[in-house]
């Protein structure tokens, strides 16, 4: 290939990038963090970058970010707009997940690409093509002499489809390809998918045959995988990098804890490898090495390995995958090592040789070098297994996860407890209710999220390490250092701390287990210290301010103080700092928004000349990138954790309100640590106080009284009986939830006495204990999101949302717009009112988020919390106002005047819309309701309501504007565009392929629209928007920058 | 728990778990391998030093003597953040004194940033910080290790692979790693292996294609009899070399070595292709290099990090070396065509006796 330019440099070139849209399953935050990075590496380079991405809630999406900047559908027709706009000499494929490449795909095989002279940069498609398909993946491993597992595909032939394949005819060709494959179990895998979605071990042929046939159909190339099961065999994820010289590197191997057949997203991960020998480990890296290079590929890719001990003295391995691109698990070893893996790529992608790239960590070598790492470093995923009580949440080869957590220790048991405390999960068991037989049948022999508890309690039980290996299978080695971990929790609590702090408990955990205080503990344990993560083990010395901490041996005891509780950091006490608390894993209803918003904490802080430090523990994002920062703290968040590294800092304050609740939930504790400590640190912003008020019920209602503002009637029962009389007197519909749970859980809307009597019995058993919560259902109201930022004095509104799902669905799943379009100019008004008396009265400084409803004029409060929310990075890229950096500034003492912030209205109108999980969740309710279940959101703007609203149906990939149509609501409009059709069994239909767009609230019609990946509606209110966006959408779809979109200045309300 | 303890040149002790009784004095050192435990602790160039791993936990995946390079362990002690039992009783077997439960971070920064240096070890049920020191005290600089070959070296020449149809390799001892023989006897060679003090006429008893200097422990200029051997025989055969192979061959032909501050240990090393523009990783094991390469012989791959020599050719003789391992054990096998290399170079030499008359 030939160009104009200099090969090796950006110079002149407009490179596109291409996002990967909502975070979903499969697919998180990791993206966010890779063409983040990658963005400012090609600027670095003099390219000129364009980048597309539908999700508004990243940060790559600022408009800072790239020098163009857009919010559109990842869809061709979009993209190929974009491309007759922005002109790009090129497309970097390779940094928008799956989705980016599969798009990247789409573009050339229509002719997009060569038509605009578009050249695809690093990896080329053909190596995308021979990844992806198993079967040429096969041949070109074979043809290097790599092994791998035995495998064949069934195929439909041209003119087939897989609803008319007859019962013989498929049980022939799927018994054929079991027997090639050496009998069951096999592994059944439908190619073209991502995070594995509808993979798995398959022990019965009958499950084989059912999958076989849904596998035919929702494979983009009518191909299903039958493959040799490996189970048991140890799962190796190898990290590579190549260059145009044919330089290779691997960046770090990660080990899988749990054995072959859990996918790596669902699985314990840990870097570097502990169980392989040096000759096995070499035998794959070398393996690696040759495989990328026969894929050609150019920059970051992914190799999966199955090993295992075969007596020889390197063991055995096959190559099971490549991933030609980066990915979660390149987002983890650039975490884990240091290595900056999309950085690097996007580099390599331009021409640059691996050692003409700099080493930013050390500052003195080159990008040309294996990272040597001198800890352990545990990821535990994280699963919605709260939000979702008919999932099952047994780990199989398809991923359930939402996020994960990373810590790094100086032991495999120090990294691991780590790592479960920063997952912020808690099982949901009773472990007293447990019998032997079920705790080994359920909880170790059954891989589930719960299993690493199980472990613990297992060897609390007095089984012996050999007994929970051949439970769960886990290597013994590991197994052992479990049962190390349960050793020292027994001998805490006979007043033995030290083994216990060794092995990573906290001080705060070890009071509890032993019934003493926490100051009594950290004065027989060892302290903390921190040690930096610089690529190198030590070898060379580092510049970059990354770093984790560790206990000291058992010689030591007491909390460190002054320059050794620093350890490695390099502070300067003289500058004032601030420490952002982040958000942990990403969950349902705690997504990107969130390290978004502490992203630009930290930014607005650097920006005013203060040291920001961030502590989070999530791997996959911007905000754990060692250069977001001016010192990075890969940290569990914990109050005690938080206040070691105020006190190793001096830091001047802490901000807890941007990390979403993770953060919010330690404002209190982590302000009693610091007094306990004496420092001299505060919470910044709100007071904890305040937040808490504004979750204490009682409480707030009072202050709502006292404010005059209206919410909806309702008050707390303690019995059946209360709760019936408190419906009565209130009015049916009401909205009842129990007391003791946040964010949605278990919420629901009665009708009836009767309704009401079966949620009680069945779904809360209220109690004196535990009260439920009845509260007026305010139907057909119009719901509000309102966020705003208060500087103790003034307020500044950033945004009004408009909910177009009515109150009912929870406002994390509803669709919103900007600027709202049915409230009047009186209602506005009243909305901005409530909003500054709420601001004042809860001394709000930073941000706060309002939630309210309207009806018949009437303006209610529903809540109102005094910290960040998860519309912030929709508000400020609708707006162009950004409200989280003027809320971090507020808090550091700036004023909105000092500032100069105001308010903008968009003239366009933006829609969010979200993306929801069930698919990937086999059994779960596709309805939408008071119960948050979206993983993430995408955003459509347009010059009016309904293309808005239609391009965030595509970015959501739930577009359809003909076919056959089910519509069970009162609904005009679709038969305008659909042919209504009308089933017996609608659930037979959909699946015989009959239908191509359910609009229902039936759950089994919806599940199986799920299932059959058809686009369906599950309220009536969007279906109602989406009659509007079907007769306004006329093929015109105003493709535009973010910041091209004209916003005027004026204050909402 | 037995008590251990180590001083570090300076006088500062620290205070670690003993896991294998003894005393030990040696040169402290660092590898940074995390990986390859069983090859490090029985490679013969880690002769009078003490070995710190850089990686907390080692000893993972057992002991198995099919993984050893050499028939003992080499260095005088061990020091990590956590050894297993397995590698424990292993050292403990072997009488070579092991530590852990140490801030191994805080020793390899100490030694980053004060150079290889001075240590002495003391571990046992009633040792005490002196015991250490004194250890340390009678500590000697690694040069001064003059007769360090002989500790390293077969003691009678021994043949390998004599039904072999392949070249005829002379391979000086200086404390081969068991992996370089195997690598030639993979290419189906004759491997002579002579002692690192072998006179010329054991050299010529062998009547080698090639003579092949290999790696070994300490200063590369108290190995004077194989810097000998290299000037006597260049002329007329190919001369390969290792590690400190390439030492001795850059002192015999007019080169310089030095000692560096703490050397390169670990399978992380980037090395450069000046020629192809390739960057390979390598393992490397060494405390000196060689400083100039004089007149005869030209630089052909460098150190990315420090722009060390790491290859080097003969400008008109047939020399190849590597101060890396191409053997790999521990570490990347992306170098393993160097003995393809040096058996072309022996199967067909194109030298001239040009320098004869000089």
């Amino acid at each position: 290939m030939s160009t104009d330019h200099d090969e090796s440099s950006g110079d002149g070139r407009t490179i596109l990038l291409i996002g990967s849209g909502p975070i979903q399953i499969g697919q998180a935050a990791e993206f966010d963090y890779s063409g983040a990075q990658a963005c400012r590496a090609l600027q670095e380079e003099g390219a000129r970058v364009v980048l597309v991405n539908s999700n508004p809630a990243t940060i790559m999406t600022d408009p800072e970010m790239a020098d163009e900047v857009y919010i559109e559908p990842i869809t061709t027709d979009a993209i190929a707009e974009i491309i007759r706009k922005e002109n790009p000499d090129g497309v970097i494929a390779g940094l928008g997940g799956q989705t980016g490449l599969n798009v990247t795909a789409e573009l050339a095989e229509e002719g997009i690409l060569e038509e605009f002279d578009v050249e695809i940069m690093g990896t080329p498609l053909e190596t995308i093509y021979a990844t992806e398909d198993r079967d040429l993946f096969r041949q070109r491993m074979e043809k290097i002499g790599q092994p791998v597992p035995g495998s064949t595909t069934i195929t439909l032939e041209e003119g087939e489809s897989a609803t008319g394949l007859s019962e013989e005819d498929l049980r022939e060709r799927v018994e054929a390809a079991v027997e090639e494959v050496g009998g069951l179990p096999v592994i059944a895998r439908t190619t073209y998918t991502l995070g594995g979605s509808g993979s798995g071990v398959v022990e019965e042929m009958d499950e084989l045959l059912e999958r076989v046939r849904k596998g035919l159909r929702l494979s983009r190339n009518s191909e299903v995988l039958i493959t040799e099961s490996i189970a048991g065999w140890v799962e190796y994820e190898y990290e590579v990098m190549r260059d145009a010289d044919d330089s290779c590197i691997i960046i770090c191997n990660m080990e899988n804890i749990d054995p072959m057949g859990i996918h790596t997203g669902e699985s314990t991960v840990v870097t570097p490898s502990q169980i392989v020998p040096d000759e096995g480990h070499q035998e794959m890296r070398t393996a690696a090495l040759d495989v990328i290079r026969e894929l050609g590929i150019q920059g970051g890719c992914n190799i999966q390995f199955a090993w295992h001990d075969d007596g020889t003295p390197g063991g055995e391995y096959r190559v099971v995958e490549v991933n030609p691109r980066v990915s979660r698990s390149s987002a983890l070893a650039s975490k884990a090592t240091g290595y900056p893996i999309a950085r690097v790529t996007a580099k390599v992608a331009l021409g640059k040789r691996l050692h003409e790239i700099d080493n930013e960590i050390t500052g003195e070598t080159t990008a040309a070098f294996e990272p040597a790492i001198d800890y352990v470093v545990t990821k535990v995923p994280r699963w919605p297994k709260d939000k979702f009580d008919d999932v099952d949440f047994e780990l199989t080869t398809a991923m359930k996860s939402t996020g994960e957590a990373m810590a790094i220790g100086r032991s495999f048991e120090e990294s691991l407890l780590k790592a479960l405390r920063s997952s912020e999960y808690e099982p949901d068991v009773d472990w007293a209710d447990v019998s032997d037989e079920e705790l080994e049948s359920h909880y170790l022999e059954r891989p589930s999220p719960d299993r690493p508890y199980a472990m613990f309690e297992a060897f609390e039980r007095g089984y012996s390490v050999e007994e929970v290996v051949s439970l769960t299978g886990i290597f013994e080695w590991y197994t052992e250092r479990y049962s190390r971990i349960a050793e020292s929790v027994r001998a805490a609590q006979e007043g033995d701390f030290t083994e216990a702090a060794i092995a990573g408990h906290t001080n705060a955990s070890i009071a509890t287990t032993a019934g003493t205080d926490v100051g009594s503990v950290e004065q027989e344990v060892p302290g903390r210290t921190y040690k930096q993560v610089d690529t190198c083990a030590g070898e060379f010395e580092a510049e970059t301010p990354y770093y984790y901490s560790a206990r000291q041996n058992e010689f030591e005891s007491g909390p460190l103080e002054g320059q050794a509780a620093a350890g490695e950091l390099e502070v300067d006490p003289e500058i004032e700092s601030v420490i952002v608390v982040g958000g942990g894993p990403i969950r349902i209803g705690q997504g990107v928004e969130f390290d978004y918003c502490s992203v630009h904490a930290v930014r607005a802080l650097r920006e005013l000349g203060i040291d920001a430090h961030v502590v989070n523990n999530n791997p996959e994002t911007v905000s754990t990138d060692y250069d977001t920062s001016d010192g990075l703290f890969f940290e569990p968040i914990t109050a005690e954790e938080v206040a070691d590294v105020a006190e190793a800092t001096g830091a001047d304050g802490v901000m807890v309100q941007f990390g979403g609740q993770t953060s919010v939930n330690i404002g209190e504790p982590l302000a009693d640590e610091l007094e306990r400590r004496g420092l001299d640190c505060e919470i910044m912003g709100t007071s904890v106080e305040a937040m808490d008020l504004a979750e204490d019920r009682d409480r707030f209602n009072a202050l709502m009284d006292e404010l005059e503002i209206a919410q909806p009637e309702g008050g707390t029962a303690f019995s059946k009986e209360e709760a019936l009389e408190l419906a009565h007197d209130i009015g049916y519909p009401v909205l009842v939830r129990p007391s003791y749970v946040l964010g949605g859980r278990a919420m629901d809307v009665v009708y009836t006495d009767e309704e009401l009597e079966t949620y009680i019995e069945e779904a809360v058993r209220v109690s004196p204990e535990k009260p439920i919560l009845v509260d007026d259902f305010l139907e057909n109201a119009v719901e509000l999101d309102v966020d705003a930022v208060s500087d103790g004095r003034n307020v500044l509104i950033g945004g009004i949302m408009e909910h177009v799902e009515s109150a009912g669905v929870h406002s994390g799943d509803s669709a919103c717009m900007i600027p709202p379009r049915s409230l009047d100019d009186d209602t506005l008004a009243r909305v901005r009112e409530v909003t500054e008396d709420i601001a004042e009265a809860l001394k709000t400084k930073g941000l706060m988020n309002v939630q309210l409803a309207v009806q018949d004029g009437e303006v209610y409060v529903l809540e109102a919390n005094p910290r960040s929310s998860r519309t912030v990075p929709f508000v400020s890229k609708a707006t162009g106002v950004p409200i989280a950096k003027l809320a971090a500034k507020v808090m550091a003492g700036e004023t909105l005047a000092s500032l100069e912030a105001s308010e903008q209205v968009p003239d366009h109108t933006s829609i969010k819309e979200v993306v929801l999980p069930f698919d990937r969740l086999p059994g779960s309710d596709p309805r939408l309701g008071p119960e948050m279940k979206s993983t993430g959101e995408v955003m459509g703007t347009a010059s009016d309501f309904g293309t808005a609203y239609w391009k965030a149906q595509q970015a959501a990939y739930n577009a359809v504007s003909e076919g056959t149509a089910v519509v069970d609501f009162d609904v005009d409009g679709f038969e305008n565009h659909f042919d209504i059709a009308e089933f017996d069994d609608v659930p037979q239909a959909i699946r015989e392929g009959e239908v191509d767009f359910v609009v229902s609230r039936d759950r089994d019609s919806l599940e199986m629209a799920v299932e059959e990946e058809i686009p369906y509606l599950s309220t009536e209110a969007s279906a109602e928007a989406y009659v509007e966006a079907l007769d306004a959408f006329g093929g015109e779809l105003e493709v535009a920058s973010v910041t091209s979109r004209p916003v005027h200045e004026e204050n909402w309300g | 728990m037995t008590a251990a303890y180590v001083a570090l040149e300076g006088g500062h002790v620290l205070e670690g778990r003993g896991r294998a009784s003894g005393t030990a004095r040696g040169e402290l050192v660092f590898t940074t391998a995390y990986t390859g435990y069983e090859e490090s602790l029985t490679d013969p160039s880690y002769e009078e030093q003490i070995l710190t791993f850089s990686y907390p936990l080692i000893g993972n995946y057992g002991v198995r003597s099919e993984r050893f390079e050499d028939d003992r362990v080499h260095p005088r002690a061990v020091l990590a953040k956590e050894l297993t039992e397995d590698v424990a009783d292993w050292l403990e077997t072997e009488g070579v004194p092991a530590v852990d439960h140490l801030d191994t971070r805080d020793v390899v920064t100490d030694i980053r940033d004060g150079g290889a240096m001075k240590c002495g070890i003391a571990v046992g049920e009633d040792v005490t910080e002196e015991d250490a020191l004194e250890q340390l005290e009678q500590c000697k600089a690694m040069s001064d290790h003059t007769d360090i070959g002989a500790q390293v070296s077969v003691d009678e020449p021994t043949v390998y692979g004599a039904d072999n149809d392949g070249e005829t390799v002379a391979l000086v001892d200086c404390g081969a790693k068991g992996s370089i023989v195997d690598s030639l006897l993979a290419r189906d060679a004759t491997i002579h292996v002579l002692p690192y003090d072998a006179a010329v006429s054991d050299v010529e008893a062998a009547d080698p294609d090639i003579l092949f200097i290999s790696n070994g422990p300490g200063d590369p200029a108290n190995y004077e009899q194989a810097i000998s051997l290299v000037e006597e025989f260049v002329e007329d055969t190919p001369v390969a070399g290792i590690c400190l192979g390439q030492q001795i061959v850059a002192e015999a032909l007019g080169g310089t070595t030095a000692k560096m501050d703490f050397g390169h240990r670990g399978v992380n090393q980037p090395v450069l292709d000046l020629d192809s523009g390739q960057v390979v990783m390598t393992t490397q094991n060494h405390g000196y290099t060689v400083d100039e390469p004089g007149d005869y012989l030209e630089v052909t791959q460098i150190n990315v990090n420090d722009d060390t020599p790491e290859g080097l050719d003969g400008v008109d003789h047939d020399i190849i070396t590597r101060q890396y391992h191409p053997e790999a054990n521990p570490g990347p096998e992306d170098t393993l065509d160097f003995f393809d290399n040096v058996l072309e170079m022996a199967a067909s030499p194109t030298q001239r006796a040009v320098p004869a008359d000089d």
